[in-house]
């Protein structure tokens, strides 16, 4: 029984942002983003009392996709932030919290609206234009002649990640795969233009996560049956390979709008299937070996064609079809009429994998910039946790010292980029900042006030100075005189640091900007009007 | 209940309802006098006062009618100013000043660019969730929502077609029927429909031809195909995108039948490039199409953090091209004018109803008066029609009168009407009855007229059957018409500073004319809608304090308005003239039919779609 009710009248609030329960609410998910910042950060577990899914993560995107949020002001956050994440892939929480810090700040000062935007939005441009320029001290550029500093990106967004459970073995191990994984996109020659392939994440659930690994070319998975079938391969030098978009089930659809008589007798089936027989005999007088297809082949096709050795494959799905192209260097065959000798492709060649329970089937191309990443892990929600992956740059030097810097080069913005560095500590620890680089240190809690900081401070956050220089240090939220951050120079990166924490430049770039501009889209708003149909 | 009671509770329900039916005659009544007012007296009142003030986006440096750059992002940033948040509000005008600059090929083709871009602006605007604003921007060609097909890297001659049905010949056509009588048959069919795609794709490749772009999903084959024959692919085209390319281009579709044919095909044109476009992992089809006409194509990529500010940003964008289109045409006004037939050296007409009509003069025929009427209501929305049958000269006589005036000019960044107007000598006349000889010997230093303006003395000329005409702007006109319709124009491109300055001006004239009338209904009339424009920046400055509050800017307004000083504005922005005008009238159209309802009739509406399953049942 359905009964369409009468409208409810829309909710009009004035100055959402001066509720208390607003106010509540953003100072609770701050708590939850900035303790879970960091490599130190601590995990969050969501679980609905519905049942369901029980998530454990400190990712942003897991937790902002798994939070459930009612206030529209809220929703703009979190969907903003989804956003930037879903972009970028990195620097959500930072986003997420710089975001809230400036809106609690603001409030705080009680300054009006139009000014915090405009001041905001002013200082926005100028961290802006100092990031981006020359002289900026936070940028490292990534040298792709050696792995090193990408690996140090690699690892960080790696070790950001604690839900993954990793030893730091199967971290090393994990971040080098998935940089080679990225190399391998790279094609080997490239023109004017880089086109980077593409590499698929092939999930395998309860393997111990040092078996994962990285393939060149494509892994298609098939049961043992089927694969049973195709076995033994024969070897030759290559093997040509035919790619097919149509179906080839013998299906006939594109008879046009009109109607379509046949006379008794006629059997279209038997005519559809004599043609794909016959599509069948010049694939083989082609000499293919391998014919895959994204939908369906018709049994006796598959029949025919497994008789003259050929591998005939099919219902590949649509989305291994591209990297599939790529990797035979073919072109999906859309008709069954006549085919062109141009589109047949090759690979390298075929064989048979067998990782876990599963089986594959392996296709090894000659140069192709296609990979398969298999992820072993012993849980779902550890493996949800892995699936990572990065395109970078220009690399932004992390932990703090970005944050530091920032706050540092432009005084007068709040405290809010200044608690994005502090939240990094969670440890109970002090967090202190060097007045020669800007640099972010922590402490342990347990240290006695009066000490000797060069004993006790060993590296700063990013692991690009020690304490062996002659260094001062002031307590980041203590007051200080401002000073210029001295510019860094690169050659001394690569040689003295071979433990960097790393952070994507244009994700961090792009992740402030959308902080500032949420931040202010926020503070401009003084009604909120709920349509609660 | 006593029968003294219900006799008195009665006799109240009497006095209620008779004083309700006295006050609905009363606003019937005034409901009719605005009508009138608004359509016979606001234009004259705006043609003749409030004109000499307005300023144009246009400059007056240049001969040609150009677009001053700094009014129009004056007028955008006004115009932003309500419609999005603060912190993108200046870069959210600059965008749009830039897209238009950048679409306008030249300067005479504003109007086009900006019919174009109206009408397809979901097609020329690209939204991207995940970034921030700052990073919007205006890419050059068109880009289109989808991935190719099947792209071919393709340089040099890129030649495009565009197809609106499959390319592969289909066994039969709607209303048609395919009779198989063999299965021999149906193979041969089969392979010539095969061919026959084939043999498209390769003429066309032949043609130079490296795009298709089909409004229909294509079958496997012909994707397969074009790609051997190297050309790329984009299907689904939506029919406003076709129709954008083609008014673009100037591009037809292909016709099929004959696309396999030896002929050259005709329909195709160049493209400059054709490539994949990524924004945030989601592809685009970016197309450098070639322009035939005044729009060079530009797309604005709109980002933001959020859909719904995106959706806004979109939103506000088109709105500001729809205002720029309706304040590049000239509004047409459009008022009767008649006059007393004394003269009035020191104040501008005043207009008398019961006054007779004058005799007529100089002995010509006198045509009907209903005539008017009919030709008033008939007016085509164009004066250009009429403009046909004026002799220019007479035009062009009017628009060279001297003027000394001093610029007023509060921010700087629009001149005042009578540059524009010597630059714009539009339709300006009276179509009168009567075809009188007119002398009009305007020696009038009216009181209203804060410039000093000397107008020479106007011959008009005598055209044969033709009723006369009369330049009517910026004078008194002494000797006029009996009775005449006057066609004017608010002119394209005026504008006036924002800050209630449309609303302190015309309650000032409004005020003005009231005094002057005879009529009480016209005075009372004119004073409703003076006293309710007021209402509108005692609004705006609310908030203000101090200089800026509300009685310290009226007082200054009309001390301005009284010793003919320029006034100044407190606020830079500008705001077209024309959309506020049209706003107005539409308004009092409102009222006058708002007043003339007697009566609300409440009825409470049941919810619709009420599924009740017994009630089911029992049927």
């Amino acid at each position: 029984m359905s009964r369409l009710e009468a409208k409810k009248p829309s909710l009009c609030k004035s100055e959402p942002l001066t509720s208390e329960r607003v106010r509540a609410t953003l100072c609770v998910l701050k708590g939850i983003l900035t303790s879970s910042y960091g490599p130190s950060g601590r995990l969050k577990q969501v679980h609905s009392g519905f049942g369901g899914c029980v998530c454990t993560t400190s990712q942003s995107s897991a937790l902002l996709s798994n939070l459930p949020v009612t206030h529209p002001i809220l929703k703009i956050l979190t969907t903003s932030m989804q956003n930037h994440v879903s972009c970028f892939r990195d620097c959500g929480l930072f986003t997420a919290i710089l975001c809230c810090n400036l809106i609690e700040n603001v409030q705080r000062t009680g300054l009006t609206p139009t000014t915090v935007t405009k001041l905001n939005q002013h200082l926005l441009s100028l961290c802006t234009s100092y990031l981006k320029s020359e002289s900026c001290g936070c940028r490292i550029l990534v040298d792709f002649s050696s792995p090193q500093t990408l690996l140090c990106l690699v690892r960080s967004i790696v070790t950001s990640k604690p839900a993954c459970m990793l030893t730091r073995e199967e971290r090393d191990h994990l971040s080098a795969l998935i940089l080679r994984a990225f190399l391998l996109t790279i094609p080997e020659n490239t023109k004017d233009r880089l086109i980077l392939g593409n590499s698929i994440i092939v999930p395998l659930k309860g393997q111990r996560v040092l078996d994962s690994s990285v393939l060149p070319g494509i892994l298609i998975e098939m049961s043992e049956i089927q694969l049973m079938k195709i076995l033994p391969i024969k070897k030759s030098e290559a093997f040509k390979v035919a790619l097919f978009c149509a179906s080839l089930s013998g299906d006939f659809s594109d008879t046009g709008e009109g109607t379509m008589v046949v006379t008794y007798g006629v059997s279209l089936e038997n005519a559809v299937l004599e043609q794909l027989l016959s599509l069948g005999r010049q694939l083989v007088s082609d000499h293919v070996d391998l014919v895959v297809c994204q939908k369906v082949i018709h049994p006796s096709l598959k029949q025919f064609l497994s008789m003259h050795r050929v591998i005939a494959i099919d219902r590949v799905g649509v989305a291994l079809m591209e990297p599939l192209s790529k990797v035979t260097g073919t072109q999906p065959i859309g008709s069954i009429g006549s085919i062109s000798p141009s589109s047949y492709g090759s690979v390298k060649d075929l064989c048979p994998a067998k990782f876990g329970f599963k089986h594959f089937l392996h296709l090894i191309p000659y140069e192709a910039t296609i990979c398969s990443l298999l992820l072993c892990n012993r849980n779902d929600t550890a493996w949800d946790e892995l699936k990572t992956c990065n395109e970078p740059e220009s690399i932004l030097k992390d932990d703090g010292c970005t944050q530091t810097e920032l706050q540092l080069s432009t005084e007068a913005f709040c405290s809010a980029l200044e608690s994005v560095a502090g939240s990094l500590e969670h440890d109970g620890g002090e967090v202190l900042t060097d007045m020669k680089y800007g640099h972010f240190w922590s402490a342990h809690a347990e240290a006695p006030s009066i000490v000797n900081w060069p004993d006790l401070l060993s590296r700063c956050g990013c692991g690009l100075y020690n304490s062996q220089e002659e260094l001062h240090w002031s307590f980041l939220k203590s007051t200080r005189h401002p000073f210029v951050p001295q510019t860094y120079l690169p050659h001394e990166a690569t040689g003295s640091a071979d433990n960097l924490t790393l952070d994507c430049f244009t994700a961090k770039l792009s992740g402030l900007q959308v902080a500032v501009e949420t931040a202010n889209l926020i503070l401009d708003l003084s009604y909120v009007i709920e349509d609660k149909n | 209940m006593t029968d003294g009671e219900q006799d008195s509770l009665a006799s109240k329900h009497m006095q209620t309802h008779r004083r309700h039916w006295k006050n609905c005659c009363r606003w019937k009544l005034i409901s009719q006098f605005l009508l009138t007012f608004q359509t016979h007296r606001l234009d004259y009142i705006v043609d003749h006062y409030l004109s000499r003030h307005f300023g144009s986006i246009f400059s007056s440096s240049t001969k040609e009618r150009t677009l001053c750059r700094s009014s129009l992002e004056s007028l955008l940033a006004a115009y932003f100013g309500g419609r999005v948040g603060r912190n993108n509000r200046d870069f959210m005008s600059r965008l749009t000043c830039d897209y238009f600059f950048k679409c306008m090929a030249r300067e005479r083709g504003s109007e086009e660019v900006l019919d174009l871009v109206d009408d397809y602006f979901v097609e020329l605007s690209v939204g991207v969730t995940g970034l921030p604003v700052s990073d919007s921007r205006i890419t050059p060609g068109l880009v289109l929502p989808r991935d190719f097909s099947v792209y071919r890297p393709a340089d040099g001659d890129i030649r495009i077609v565009i197809v609106t049905e499959t390319v592969q010949p289909l066994f039969s056509t709607s209303g048609s029927e395919f009779i198989l009588r063999s299965e021999a048959q149906f193979q041969t069919s089969r392979f010539w429909i095969m061919e026959r795609t084939k043999a498209i794709m390769k003429h066309l490749q032949s043609q130079n031809v490296k795009l298709l772009l089909s409004s229909v999903k294509q079958p496997d084959s012909v994707i397969y195909y074009s790609g051997l024959a190297g050309i790329s692919v984009v299907e689904c085209l939506s029919p406003e995108e076709v129709s954008l390319i083609r008014r673009i281009t100037g591009l037809s579709p292909l016709a099929l039948p004959h696309a396999s044919s030896q002929d050259e095909i005709c329909n195709t044109v160049l493209v400059k490039f054709c490539k994949p476009l990524t924004f945030r992992s989601k592809r685009y089809v970016h197309l450098g199409v070639i322009s035939t006409s005044s729009f060079i194509p530009h797309c604005v990529v709109l980002c933001g953090p959020v859909q719904g500010l995106v959706e806004q940003h979109r939103d506000a964008l088109h709105g500001a091209f729809k205002m720029l289109r309706q304040l590049l045409k000239d509004l047409d006004l459009n008022y009767l004018i008649q006059t007393s037939d004394q003269n009035h050296t020191s104040s501008p007409l005043v207009y008398n109803e019961s006054d007779p009509l004058p005799e007529v003069v100089n002995g010509s025929i006198q045509r009907p008066r209903q005539d008017t009427v009919l030709r008033n209501k008939s007016k085509p929305a164009k004066t250009q029609t009429y403009s046909d049958l004026v002799v220019p000269s007479v035009e062009l006589e009017t628009c060279i009168i001297p003027c000394s005036a001093p610029k007023v000019t509060p921010t700087g960044t629009y001149q005042t009407d009578e540059t524009l107007r010597c630059f714009s000598p539009t339709k300006t006349r009276i179509n009168g009855d009567n075809e009188p000889f007119i002398e009009s010997n305007s020696a009038n230093s009216t009181e209203n007229t804060r410039r000093e303006i000397s107008y020479e003395n106007l011959q008009i000329t005598k055209i044969p059957g033709k009723g006369n005409l009369l330049p009517v702007r910026e004078k008194t006109l002494e000797i006029c018409a009996a009775q005449g319709h006057c066609f004017s124009t608010i002119p394209a491109g005026c504008v006036l500073p924002v800050g209630g300055n449309f609303e302190i001006l015309l309650h000032y004239y409004l005020l003005h004319y009231a005094k002057k009338c005879q009529q009480s209904e016209e005075t009372m009339v004119s004073m409703i809608i003076a006293n309710a424009l007021l209402g509108v920046p005692k609004i705006l400055y609310k908030s203000k304090k101090g200089n800026c509050s509300f009685p310290q800017i009226y007082v200054r307004t009309l001390h301005a308005l009284q010793t003919h000083q320029p006034m100044v504005s407190s606020q830079t922005g500008l705001e077209s003239v024309a959309g506020k005008y049209q706003l107005l009238t539409s308004v009092l159209q409102c009222l006058t039919k708002i007043l003339t309802i007697d009566l609300v009739i409440n009825i409470k509406r049941q919810p619709q779609e009420i599924y009740d399953q017994d009630s089911e049942e029992e049927v």
